[in-house]
């Protein structure tokens, strides 16, 4: 995929035909989705051989941590430190926040255990909003089919049905916990509206948003949140390398590696909260990605391992308006915000290809269309497309400075001008639609072991709408937060240790996998650094 | 991220204690991963210049003291010392229960009891120099003293968290948790949407129940 149209004669394509005329993808959808979408590439998917899914689709490159032997031995735990709490989050991410907050609400004594630093993951990442049903002409009825249909009704009813019931509550929380949400006239605080947008793929103007930092505002609020709350310990840099299951597969908890102190912490806990978000930094089929830098499916591998089950995890979401050039900010992301107020996509002959906000698996889909078929355009190398920022400015002046403020930054950083000239665009690898299956009340099949976030699966089957990844940390963090803290009254897992491994690995033997393989992996390859090396060094 | 590019010039950064030959136009973060040095911490976003976690000193040729910036959005250039900053958390939190703010008369001297060292500010815009994001945050310290919180929000509008102007700050006076207090305020205590709160008591009367079944919830027919 490297031919394409010149950046110059494509700009004088662009700059001739400006606004360019509507015009529908010449494809019908499941042919467009069939040929051009990534989750369908050759070679690209393989079925999983062990484990609770077996007999599943899944990426090479996934399957490759899934099917892994542990980091960990029986033996690595004697001697190791032990902390004990009602509820263990793993993530510091929003979903993790928020699970940690309601648990400890509910009267537990709760531990965070983040890889990163609390905060630092794609939650604060988030530009474009949040859905919820709160339009006049809008209805919960309406956001639960639009879901429905967004996902090609792949997704579980039940889990759906309690995202939209919950979804104008989450935005109170969310107010209650500080965050603020742009309105239609600022001057109305007290009564007034709240700004709402239409997201890609709905039928009705649902998304919320602050500015476009919608994500940024919200984890500040939950990050302050979570350091004010009496009952809440924070573990920064402890990413989970191994859960703890007892002698009935029952999760009591998780391995911990202090980065720090370079040791292992035992953290042992009533029940356990699943928080770790996404896979990007995987870089499925190559692709770059908008991902946050500890997005490598660790919460997947461990959960996977101690026997939870997966969906939809052949689903990925490229998100259409990567930055394709310069280089050096690949994997930045153009907000959905900039189509949804109307900027469109021109191809290197100044066409419009696609609806600019159908569904975005297929916007991503049409796009690489043109870049396969040697419509894209060439630019020092890099292959993109073209997003019409300056029509969008000369049809609502001043957009780009009050309404799309991070966009204005970005092109600052790439050195253009977004008022005179077209952003380089390109599908990014973006989000994990599926993930370890839950039920409505955020559980997951494995005993002791909740999750929240962008790491369940049944929420979004198998395309994921815009909006409804913050509203799915806030409505299931909240939900497997209170859970966690009811379970966590039962009767306490015993005889705690690593002893789903055995099973596991005669598992992985018996489907002639072997045991080279190890996970999770913690950290990108390109970070130099790797989970076994880690777990050898001492401080 | 950040591949070595042939043809390209290069630049000489020493970045904590490491000399580092970083591609021309590369950020910082990037130089140091393209270096083959371990990234464990002080990363985040990877270049969005949102979470703030790739705190680092920077001082530049000819400069006498150092200055803070964010290793993702500050691109390498030669002779650059740059060193990673750790994250520091404040000393003794400044606790309050956002739900127990009822009396807004009072929001002074609320401030005041949560934070009372704000008033004593030195002026000596120590904060302001440590932000990588501009915000005048010495400013909001001020008004936030005077209770002017709706301005003093404003001005934290951009703030990524990363805490320097708290290492900052020779009176602990915590700034970013002070923006944040004056943001969460200005929500939690004035923002009451009127769509939200109708919806709110329509469903809390059960007239916007879901039907799991209804023809929208299914395929359209093949027919």
């Amino acid at each position: 995929m490297s031919a394409g149209i010149s950046f110059p004669e494509a700009l004088a394509a662009w700059a001739a035909a400006a606004p360019a005329p509507e015009r529908d993808c010449t494809l019908p959808v499941p042919e467009l989705l069939k040929i051009f979408h990534p989750d369908h590439r050759a070679g690209g998917m393989v079925t999983l051989a062990a484990g609770a899914s077996a007999g599943t689709a899944c990426p090479v490159e996934l399957a490759a941590l899934l099917q892994s032997d542990a980091l960990l031995e029986d033996v690595d735990l004697a001697g190791t430190h032990i902390l004990d709490a009602d509820v263990l989050i793993l993530g510091g991410g929003g979903a993790g926040c928020v699970a940690a907050l309601a648990a400890a609400r509910a009267g537990a004594r709760v531990l965070i255990a983040a890889k990163l630093r609390l905060g630092d993951g794609n939650t604060v990442m988030a530009e474009g909003g949040i859905q919820a049903a709160i339009g006049a002409e809008d209805s919960l009825q309406r956001h639960f089919e639009d879901t429905l249909r967004a996902g090609h009704f792949a997704a579980d009813k039940a889990v759906v049905a309690a995202l939209v019931e919950d979804g104008p509550d989450a935005i109170r929380w969310l107010i209650q916990q500080g965050m603020s949400f742009d309105l239609t006239d600022e001057r109305q605080r007290m009564g007034g509206t709240l700004l709402r947008k239409k997201p890609g793929g709905a039928t009705a103007a649902r998304l919320l948003s602050y500015r476009d930092f919608t994500g940024l505002e919200m984890m500040r609020a939950l990050r302050e949140a979570v350091l004010l709350q009496p009952g809440i310990a924070v573990l920064d840099r402890h990413p989970a390398v191994e859960l703890l299951t007892d002698d009935r597969g029952r999760c009591g908890g998780a391995v911990l590696q202090d980065l720090g102190r370079g040791r292992l912490v035992l953290a042992r806990a009533g029940a356990t909260v699943l928080a770790t978000g996404g896979a990007g930094r995987l870089h499925l089929a190559g692709f770059p990605t908008s991902n946050h830098y500890g997005a490598t499916a660790d919460g997947l591998v461990l959960a996977y391992r101690a026997g939870a089950r997966l969906r939809e995890m052949d689903s990925f979401q490229y998100h259409p308006t990567g930055i394709a050039w310069p280089g050096h900010l690949e994997g930045m992301l153009v907000s959905e915000a900039a189509r949804s107020a109307g900027a469109r996509l021109i191809n290197g002959r100044g066409e419009r290809f696609v609806a600019e906000l159908a569904p975005r698996d297929v916007v991503a889909s049409a796009m690489l269309r043109e870049m396969v078929e040697g419509r894209g355009i060439v630019r020092d190398g890099q292959l993109g497309l073209f997003l019409d920022t300056p029509s969008l400015e000369r049809e609502q002046p001043g957009i780009l400075q009050k309404r799309l403020q991070t966009l204005s930054h970005l092109a600052h950083r790439a050195g253009i001008d977004p008022a005179g000239e077209p952003f380089m665009v390109r599908p990014t690898l973006h989000y994990q639609n599926g993930g370890v299956a839950i039920d409505s009340r955020a559980r997951t099949s494995l005993p002791g072991l909740l999750a929240a976030g962008e790491v369940t699966g049944g929420l979004h089957g198998r395309n994921r709408m815009m909006g409804n990844a913050l509203l799915e940390l806030v409505v299931f963090g909240r939900r497997a937060g209170a859970m966690a803290a009811v379970d966590a009254r039962q009767e306490r897992p015993r005889n705690l240790g690593l002893n789903h491994l055995a099973g596991w690995r005669r598992g992985l033997l018996a489907a002639g996998l072997g045991l080279e393989g190890k996970g999770p992996l913690l950290f990108p390859s390109y970070g130099n650094i790797t989970a076994a090396a880690l777990k050898g060094r001492a401080a | 991220m950040g591949e070595a590019r042939a043809g390209e010039g290069t630049v000489d950064v020493v970045f904590d204690g490491h000399v580092i030959a970083a591609n021309q136009g590369v950020s910082l973060l990037q130089a140091w991963i393209a270096a083959g040095l371990p990234l464990t911490e002080n990363a985040g976003c990877m270049g969005q210049g949102v979470c703030g976690a790739c705190r680092v000193l920077v001082r530049r040729p000819g400069e006498r003291l150092a200055g803070t910036a964010l290793a993702c959005e500050t691109k390498a250039e030669a002779g650059m010392q740059v060193s990673f900053v750790d994250h520091f958390p404040a000393r003794r939190p400044h606790r309050y229960a956002l739900e127990s703010l009822t009396d807004s008369w009072s929001i002074a001297e609320q401030i005041d009891t949560v934070f009372p060292e704000a008033k004593h500010c030195r002026h000596c815009s120590g904060c302001d120099r440590a932000c990588p994001k501009g915000i005048p945050v010495q400013r909001m310290v001020n008004l936030a003293a005077e209770g002017q919180v709706f301005a003093a929000a404003e001005l934290f509008d951009a703030c990524v968290m990363c805490n320097l102007c708290v290492a900052a700050c020779p009176e602990h006076i915590d700034p970013a948790h002070l923006g944040q207090f004056t943001r969460r305020m200005h929500a939690a205590l004035t923002l009451r949407p009127a769509d939200l709160m109708q919806r709110l008591r329509q469903i809390e009367a059960g007239e916007q129940r879901i039907d799991p079944e209804a023809p929208g919830t299914y395929p359209p027919a093949h027919a």
